[in-house]
């Protein structure tokens, strides 16, 4: 970790360049929705931040990530992944969404960044390979389409099995699917109860936490499941689907397809 | 209401009621809420190996779980946490995951992992409070589940290798530690003038490691400046632990 922090310190005379680019994996057939809302996330953190990036869809890309995990960016010489070690990045570069907050409001931010991550992200991963109807018809295949048989077979099951292990050590290989929305409704009331009628969460200026959420929900909300459930929850509160439209129009107007 | 509710947990050192976390959440949770519930600790019985830990027992009812037993301690109307607003409410959920992500994998490294707080603390600890012969098994089996647990939430594949996390875990606590000094300020507890469950979490997570005599952790030597926090734990030892288990440091 601080071979990494050396990097950004020796990165912050280059300026960020023209040809900045986001790896994740194929759009159409191969991206799971966790990590399409990860990604999403980072993206539109970069827009908020005025940072040109251009989105590269690879099959390999988990493993190119120097993390294992989607998205990474590839600035420069340098490869980050993941939403929090970007946002270091960039603000090692002299850019930044939450330099204007004090401490309590940091650590406010930090915390409910935590609880998406925490509560949205876990339901995502426990949606897509715990619930056996997800998996069989969506997630397996998904991740498999770019090989071919036996490899195919073989990675789908190993990914599963590790997303399982780590659901169990967690607490919440035991958790029924009913009980996983509902914890998803809870998330989604903490959050509408902290936006309240705010157009972002910190009042008049996205942070990254307004990204995060973003690109959880605006996935959410667009991706067809087995089941509606997931996404009917979310709609249930009205200022976080205006909050997504919102920032879709303010950052994403000329690029949505 | 009327039924008596029985707490499992494991028992009390250090200063403390418990020296495991989750267990202390739900002790400090009752007291806030008022509710009567008797402590039976598991220490020296065979459900140190099958008990899940803390378990509430009341009448036919047993709840595992911090969460859901605060749940269901709010369902029968012990709730600390009445006069929250729908905001402090949502503020609530945020932190308790920040210190679930954040504090908890250096906790665990702290008491489980590190060769020199297992070996010298933790580990004599746990088998001298578990019956022959399950001394042997106990300890290593919750380090074995620390381990992996925090390899497989913090660990990047394919390398799974402790000493890659290690440096992020202990700053990631660091910093969440600091948050949570910053968000507590100068007050006695975290929203208004009396606890609620979250201060019940963070008393949780945060007594062991002010109050354990451990050989060797920066995590608890950063602790130790943050004097609103410690401040904040033996505030509550003080209050509302102090008639049952005297400080025995």
């Amino acid at each position: 970790f601080c071979l990494i922090q050396d990097f950004f310190l020796n990165s912050t005379a280059e300026p960020w360049p023209e040809n900045a680019t986001l790896y994740q994996p194929l759009k159409e057939d191969q991206i799971l929705l966790s990590d399409c809302a990860s990604s999403l996330a980072v993206q539109a953190y970069l827009r908020m931040c005025g940072l040109p990036v251009q989105v590269v869809c690879r099959v390999n890309a988990e493993y190119m990530s120097p993390s294992g995990k989607i998205p990474f960016i590839h600035v420069g010489n340098q490869v980050v992944s993941e939403l929090g070690p970007i946002v270091q990045f960039t603000k090692a570069k002299g850019h930044s969404l939450s330099e204007a907050l004090d401490d309590v409001q940091r650590a406010e931010m930090k915390a409910y960044m935590e609880l998406v991550n925490n509560m949205l992200l876990t339901a995502e991963l426990y949606i897509q390979w715990c619930d056996d109807a997800t998996a069989t018809e969506i997630s397996r295949p998904r991740y498999s389409s770019p090989y071919s048989w036996p490899l195919s077979s073989i990675l789908a099951y190993q990914k599963q099995w590790e997303v399982r292990r780590k659901m169990n050590a967690i607490g919440w290989g035991g958790k029924t699917l009913e009980q996983v929305y509902e914890d998803v409704s809870q998330c989604c009331q903490a959050l509408s109860q902290r936006l309240g009628t705010q157009p972002y969460f910190f009042n008049k200026h996205p942070t990254e936490l307004d990204a995060l959420v973003f690109g959880h929900l605006f996935t959410i909300l667009t991706t067809r499941l087995t089941s509606a459930e997931l996404a009917e929850r979310i709609k249930s509160y009205s200022n976080l689907l205006s909050f997504c439209r919102r920032i879709e129009q303010t950052y994403f107007e000329d690029k949505r397809s | 209401m009327a039924a008596a509710m029985e707490l499992r947990c494991w028992g009390g050192d250090w200063g403390l009621p418990s020296v495991h976390t989750e267990s202390l959440i739900v002790l400090a949770y009752s007291k806030f809420s008022g509710a009567q519930v008797t402590v039976s600790p598991i220490d020296w019985t065979w459900k140190t190996l099958t008990a899940t830990v803390p378990e509430l027992v009341c009448g036919e009812a047993a709840v595992k779980d911090p969460n859901q037993i605060l749940n269901f301690l709010r369902k029968q109307r012990f709730n600390a946490d009445y006069e929250l607003t729908a905001r402090q409410g949502a503020d609530t959920m945020a932190y308790i995951a920040l210190l679930e992500e954040k504090l908890r994998p250096a906790l665990l490294h702290t008491f489980w992992v590190d060769a020199e707080n297992y070996a010298n603390l933790t580990r004599p600890w746990f088998a001298s409070r578990s019956p022959f012969p399950l001394n042997f098994v106990v300890p290593s089996r919750h380090a074995n589940n620390a381990l992996s647990r925090i390899l497989l939430t913090k660990g990047e594949s394919p390398l799974h290798r402790i000493t890659e996390v290690e440096g992020k875990i202990y700053s990631d606590a660091k910093e969440c530690l600091n948050l949570l000094s910053y968000r507590l300020g100068t007050a006695n507890y975290f929203f208004g003038n009396s606890p609620t469950s979250l201060d019940a979490f963070v008393f949780g997570f945060v007594a062991p490691l002010h109050k354990a005599s451990l050989p060797s952790s920066p995590l608890q030597s950063h602790l130790s400046q943050l004097d609103n926090l410690t401040r904040f734990c033996d505030n509550i030892l003080a209050l509302y632990f102090s008639s049952n288990h005297p400080c025995k440091k």
